[in-house]
């Protein structure tokens, strides 16, 4: 089921937090495959199991049956270690908020995914970083801590450092949430440039119709279970898609 | 204004109740100690009286260090917490609570731990006390006399710890000036801390104190190879001038030398966070180090005044017999004027232990998103441990430097004039107990934060409030 073109492939997925009767179903049966490059958005109401979806493609988290494959790495059989080193090699990460170490530098910030896997920046990567740097207009505040940075700032910080080490995959959790009308036309442009330009692979969890417009393919969550997988849509459409969910769960 | 909706649990401010504790049971078994030393020498037919008020003196200054270290480690206790509880505060705020009333909270909580801590403290040091002495008379080792069953000095003294408690809290509850209403609402950052620039004044003070009290140590050292009078008195003088200054100055020069010393850790990332992490909050690294700085500094300037005396003692022209006595005399004061200032240390260790582990509980969303980003778990571990080794080592370090100087002087200064050039020892057991001791905190300070911060997956840090 998993071509080599897959990056995230999720098989029978499901995800049950608590035990016997207290038991959540946060996602079940799960299954979707997302190939190499594009710009998919995860969209769904509170409570769908967007965020499970998340953080087990990322591995932040253990399945409870099913396999989740990452650029052909079973997730699902390893331990916390192993994890955590497929994480540092394949997946980039752009949060809602808090993306960035606040003791460290911009240029710090950016760099870290390249000292964590123990890789050598070469001078193609930093030519690439200086690249990314510029194009989002951070190259004047390498030497800034977050502190000192705009929301927008942060998270255009925090794509650039997503971006830098090229992973198989960037995950994306609600990247816009925080931000103002434009700081987030920036932030989503950026993201479709990256997926379009660079064919980087994205995988954006958003419950903003807007968000999700910029994408692709939109996937939808309702419930723990995938009940949609449409292609790119304008942002009107998908709104009222999901108000149907609502309503229909209602 | 119910003080646990600014100070949380009872836990959190433990640490006051535990400091304040052992400065009453030090209080209590010193001023005993005092007393049964006067009651022994009237009993001998000496200056009882006398000896009492002198001893009484001599003890009130060690329980004024230790109660001073126990102030500092009470204001980061108290920084730390409310720190950590800015959000909560900002949403009392909101409620309508104004600053100074929740201030006001935290100060009349800390206080009322801090004298329950303190009276607890005094009661179980006179218990103590007296049972050991009971034992000693029983056997013989001390003569039959009228002892104090209670130290009255001890009620001033639980006092002092807990008006010092008062004041500390209040120092420490700045903090909470820095919560604004509007932070409480979803989204607003919390302010960062402000770098206080450190004024000419306060510098040129540091710089005077510590260049004046060294040439009056220099003095001291020169005096007693001399033989006048006073020398000792002088070196004294020097000591707490130079010493002085370094308090005045601590939060430049602790900052700067953990900065040093964090270089030695290694440049892998746990190495760069931690020493990133060890001087973020500068305040509270000077103090939670300074506390330390003081404990070590005491321990090794007795043991390496006491090292120096006995290897000056030995150059002396003395008879077998008396060179042995004498050797025997120094180490057993020695020993005992260790124990009677180590309690300045292991008060300064409680503080430690206790804002290391509240910081790194603090930084619980910032370690899960190290996690996201590919921290292992051992990384963190050795993340926050190498923080507290670059924090202790530092203390340890600097306070060692210090005693072993202050020492040697305070030796030199007092019988100079009796041997022929410096008179200097190093109290090697002394310091491979000091290091071994640090060693055994830097692990008990990182042990249980780190086993719970790699406890919690990255997605519930990073949910975390």
């Amino acid at each position: 089921m998993s071509s080599p073109e897959s990056v995230l492939c999720f098989e029978s997925v499901s995800k049950i937090y608590g035990a016997e009767a207290g038991a959540v179903r946060a996602l079940q049966e799960v299954s979707v495959v997302v190939p190499r490059g594009g710009f998919t958005a995860v969209m769904g109401p509170s409570g769908s199991g967007k965020s499970t979806f998340m953080n087990l493609a990322a591995g932040l988290d253990d399945v409870s049956a099913g396999r989740v494959l990452v650029a052909g790495q079973p997730m699902h059989e390893m331990d916390d270690r192993e994890r955590t080193l497929l994480r540092r090699e394949l997946v980039g990460f752009v949060f809602q908020s808090f993306n960035l170490v606040p003791t460290l530098d911009v240029r710090e910030n950016v760099l870290l995914p390249f000292e964590l896997a123990g890789r050598r920046v070469t001078s193609e990567d930093r030519e690439w970083t200086e690249h990314l740097l510029d194009v989002l207009g951070m190259a004047d505040r390498l030497g800034h801590r977050p502190g000192e940075l705009s929301g927008g700032q942060q998270q255009r910080v925090a794509i650039a450092r997503a971006l830098a080490p090229r992973p198989a995959v960037v995950l994306a959790d609600e990247p816009t949430g925080n931000l103002d009308t434009r700081s987030s036309r920036q932030v989503l442009d950026l993201l479709r440039i990256a997926a379009q330009e660079y064919e980087q692979t994205i995988v954006m969890v958003s419950h903003d119709p807007v968000a999700a417009s910029y994408a692709g393919r939109v996937l939808v969550l309702a419930d723990g279970q995938l009940v949609g997988d449409h292609a790119a849509m304008p942002a009107q459409q998908i709104a009222e898609l999901l108000i149907d969910f609502e309503n229909g769960v209602a | 204004m119910n003080s646990s909706l600014v100070l949380g649990s009872r836990r959190e401010v433990g640490t006051v109740g535990l400091v304040a504790g052992m400065c009453g049971f030090y209080a209590s078994t010193l001023l005993l100690s005092a007393d049964l030393l006067s009651a022994d020498a009237s009993t001998n037919g000496g200056h009882g009286a006398a000896i009492g008020v002198i001893l009484a003196a001599v003890a009130a200054v060690f329980v004024i260090v230790a109660v001073y270290v126990a102030a500092v480690v009470i204001v980061n206790a108290i920084d730390t917490v409310v720190a950590g509880r800015l959000r909560q505060i900002a949403m009392l705020r909101l409620l309508g609570a104004e600053a100074c009333s929740l201030r006001g909270a935290v100060v009349r909580g800390a206080t009322l731990v801090a004298a329950a801590g303190a009276m607890a403290g005094t009661v179980a040091g006179t218990i103590v006390g007296d049972l050991t002495r009971t034992v000693l008379v029983a056997r013989g080792s001390l003569p039959h006399a009228a002892y104090a069953w209670f130290p009255g000095l001890a009620v001033p003294a639980a006092l002092v710890i807990t008006l010092a408690a008062a004041a500390a809290s209040w120092v420490g509850s700045r903090t909470v000036l820095r919560a604004t209403p509007a932070q409480a609402l979803v989204g607003a950052s919390m302010p960062a801390v402000e770098w206080r620039s450190v004024s000419p004044h306060r510098r040129l003070a540091t710089t005077a104190l510590i260049g004046l009290g060294g040439l009056v140590l220099m003095a001291a050292a020169a005096l007693g190879e001399r033989g006048g009078p006073g020398g000792f008195l002088l070196a004294a003088l020097g000591a707490i001038t130079s010493g002085t200054g370094i308090l005045i100055g601590a939060d430049r020069i602790v900052p700067a030398l953990v900065t040093l010393v964090s270089r030695l850790l290694g440049s892998d990332p746990p190495s760069v966070m931690a020493a990133r992490n060890a001087v973020r909050e500068p305040g509270r690294t000077t103090r939670s180090t300074m506390g330390l700085v003081i404990g070590v500094t005491l321990v090794t300037t007795f043991a390496a005044g006491f090292a120096a005396l006995r290897t000056a003692a030995r150059s002396w022209d003395l008879t077998t017999a008396q060179a042995m006595q004498t050797d025997q005399i120094l180490r057993n004061v020695s020993v005992i004027m260790t124990c009677v200032v180590v309690v300045s240390s292991a008060i300064a260790a409680v503080g430690f232990v206790s804002t290391m582990s509240l910081s790194v509980i603090q930084r619980k969303r910032e370690i899960g998103l190290l996690r996201a980003l590919g921290f292992t778990t051992r990384q963190v571990r050795a993340m926050i441990t190498k923080e507290s080794l670059a924090l202790s080592a530092t203390a340890v370090t600097f306070g060692m430097a210090l005693g072993l100087g202050y020492g040697a002087l305070g030796a030199q200064s007092l019988v100079g004039f009796e041997t022929r050039g410096l008179v200097w020892g190093v109290p090697g057991t002394m310091l491979v107990g000091i290091v071994v001791c640090a060693v055994l905190l830097v692990l008990a300070a990182s042990w249980a934060p780190s086993a719970r911060a790699v406890a919690v997956t990255p997605v519930d840090a990073l949910r975390a409030e």
